[in-house]
């Protein structure tokens, strides 16, 4: 059986939820594992990787993405 | 404190740029979390680092992140470059520069891509590093000047 790519599970829960948390948080961060979302959400990155790891350790990943409704695309040059 | 200088030759072509050393690691919580479980980490090592004003972040390549074992947080976040579109993955990572004196970074934001046939350096040091420094660019002398700002 193949292996799912990293974090699959929770990009597809983002992805559920994107429209509307960007509605209320946007720009804000959001820490999500299997289905599994913390609240509140977060204003920093680091603050929201710090909650993760307390909260669910370092045996697996978990995502800390920032949101928005539309990805924002950077250009590296 | 005497600022921090890196040589290059902005005469030479075929000079990659101003590169210095880092280490990035995975962060200090992580590294504890993950031994108290049992998790082994590779001992810290020092790799070579693009000063890149161009990047409004900092990368390292996949392959090191992989091997380093950094805890991953993002995937498949694009980024456009003069090669074209790509995907990163993200981590989070403290960076240090050693012998320098500049201050650690502590739960960066780091993205991870491919660096194909880049020859010279494994990380670019973006603007999310370079916006704490004052850096300095002294073209004829062949240096840059880094220091906390």
């Amino acid at each position: 059986m193949p292996l799912a790519a990293p974090l699959e599970a929770e990009l597809e829960v983002f992805e559920r939820n994107r429209e509307e948390w960007s509605r209320e948080h946007l720009g804000k961060y959001v820490v999500i594992q299997d289905g599994r979302v913390l609240e509140p959400f977060f204003d920093a990155y680091d603050d929201a990787f710090r909650a993760g790891l307390r909260e669910f350790g370092v045996n697996r990943s978990f995502l800390v993405r920032q949101i928005w409704i539309k990805e924002p695309i950077y250009f590296v040059a | 404190m005497a600022p921090f200088e890196v040589f290059w030759n902005p005469f030479d072509q075929a000079d990659p740029g101003p590169c210095m050393k880092v280490v990035v690691t995975n962060t200090a919580e992580t590294i504890e979390a993950g031994r108290l479980l049992g998790l082994e980490y590779p001992a810290p090592q020092a790799i070579t680092a693009l000063l890149d004003t161009g990047s409004p972040f900092t990368i390292v390549s996949r392959t090191f992140a992989k091997n380093w074992k950094l805890f991953q947080t993002n995937a498949g976040v694009p980024i456009r470059t003069m090669g074209g579109d790509c995907l990163c993955d993200e981590y989070c990572a403290d960076i240090s520069f050693p012998d320098s004196g500049l201050a650690c970074v502590q739960s960066l934001r780091v993205r991870g891509a491919d660096f194909n046939r880049e020859p010279f350096y494994s990380c670019i040091i973006g603007r999310d590093i370079l916006k704490n420094w004052d850096v300095r660019f002294y073209g004829k002398a062949k240096s840059v000047t880094i220091k906390c700002s």
